[in-house]
């Protein structure tokens, strides 16, 4: 840890750099949010609709979207 | 350790480095890790935080007993510091364990180090400085925000070269907002114009627009819970999903007369699916714009003159900096009042 004054560093949340596959979900996501709402439905639908799937390739179910968003943001 | 009434703290260093005889925060828990010690500057002082391995934190005063040399160029001996120069051993409730060099010495087994009594609290290490007067630790409420399990949060930390005040002084004056951040994220609407009132509460006070709430950054809420803290709130576009707002619990850590470190705490209240969605976009993508932000701050509070606070025209927009630095200054003349007994 790094002791030198002043201590500015942008990211302090993450364990990592994102991945590509986290960056395109995540753009993904707050088109959706923008533009189709709030709701599972909404999501699960958008995502689908811009082809952005999960990891295994398979489209969104909203019990898929659930247990990555929860592998991705615990 | 008794201080005579010439060594007594002045107003103006009180005023200047950090009011005395509550909490303050000092680093993010994690600049410590289990087994590790860290050099800090709190009040203008110099301390040790000292984390034993199986991770209980103590914050002992940098100063060896013997003859002043630093103990944080010492050897972290698991459950205790040795001084580098001459080998004295100190413990992490400031007791000399032992003399190396004179085993017997009248030193072994007496308190001489300072030891301040610390919490570790939402990721952040908080520390009571009390003068001799008061040495036991005030009261301390934490923000419910940091306490809520409903409420999740991010802490941000950033160290800044500035007074500690102007700091909590940027915090009380809400309308900064509306044209500092005004490319932002999240504060890009409202009205430019605003009247602002104070209300008073029983642990601070609020200074808000009295037409106008959940456009921009609208209120504030200072709060004297032990540790003093600002709390506020911000709207999301959005982009940011479910969970409406977002807030900020802040906090300042006077560092010495000209350099400040900063807790902001980004809250929402989320949970499920909702939570880690928010989460998951904080990291990706959203932290980054909150920087860029408080960046906006940093710049404008760094680049203020020396003498910005003696010459001033102030207008409606400033009664809660007003308000603010009344309180600090009857405080700082107060603790450098009170009688010694
Ligand atoms: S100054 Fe620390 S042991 Fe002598
Ligand atoms: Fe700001």
């Amino acid at each position: 840890m790094t002791t030198d004054w002043p201590y500015l560093d942008v990211h302090q949340s993450r364990t990592h750099e994102p991945t590509p596959y986290e960056y395109r979900l995540a753009s993904a996501l707050e088109e959706v949010f923008t533009h189709e709402g709030h709701e599972l439905a909404d999501i699960v639908r958008g995502l689908n609709a811009r082809q952005v799937h999960s990891p295994d390739g398979a489209p969104w179910t909203e019990r898929s979207f659930r247990d990555e968003i929860n592998r991705l943001g615990a | 350790m008794t201080t005579s009434p010439a060594d007594r703290l002045t107003a103006d260093h009180i005023y200047a480095t950090g009011l005395r005889n509550q909490w303050h925060p000092v680093v993010p828990s994690r600049f410590v890790a289990p087994g590790a010690m860290r050099k800090v500057t709190v009040l203008g002082e110099q301390w040790l935080l000292f984390r034993r391995s199986d991770s209980t934190l103590s914050m002992l005063a940098d100063r060896c007993p013997h003859r002043g040399a630093p103990l944080s160029l010492g050897k972290h001996l698991g459950d205790r510091v040795a001084c580098w120069y001459h080998g004295l051993e100190i413990e992490t409730d400031g007791t000399v364990s032992s003399v190396p060099g004179l085993p017997g010495c009248n030193l072994e087994g007496k308190k001489l180090v300072r030891s301040l009594p610390v919490r570790e609290v939402g990721g952040a290490v908080l520390a009571y400085f009390g003068d001799d007067e008061h040495p036991e630790p005030a009261p301390l409420t934490l923000p419910e925000p940091l306490t809520d399990p409903d409420t999740d949060s991010f802490l941000c930390y950033a160290e800044w070269n500035g007074p500690w005040r102007y700091a909590v002084e940027n915090l009380l004056d809400p309308m900064h907002g509306a044209f500092l951040h005004h490319e932002s994220h999240t504060m890009f609407d409202g009205d430019t114009t605003a009247k602002f009132r104070i209300r008073e509460t029983d642990r601070g006070y609020f200074f808000e627009k009295t037409d106008q709430r959940g456009v921009n950054f609208d209120w504030v809420e200072l709060c004297r819970t032990g540790v003093d803290w600002v709390d506020l709130s911000i709207p999301y576009p959005p982009s940011a999903g479910p969970g409406g707002p977002f807030g900020i619990v802040g906090m300042v850590c006077p560092v010495d007369e000209n350099r400040t470190g900063v807790f902001f705490w980004r809250y929402r209240k989320v949970e499920g699916w909702q939570r880690d969605s928010w989460r998951f976009l904080y990291r990706t993508l959203i932290e980054k714009r909150h920087w860029a932000v408080l960046e906006q701050d940093r710049v404008m509070l760094e680049a203020m003159p020396a003498d910005a606070d003696q010459r001033e025209n102030l207008y409606q927009h400033d009664l809660g900096v007003v308000r603010l630095r009344r309180m600090y200054r009857a405080e700082a003349e107060a603790q450098a009042a009170a009688p010694a007994h």
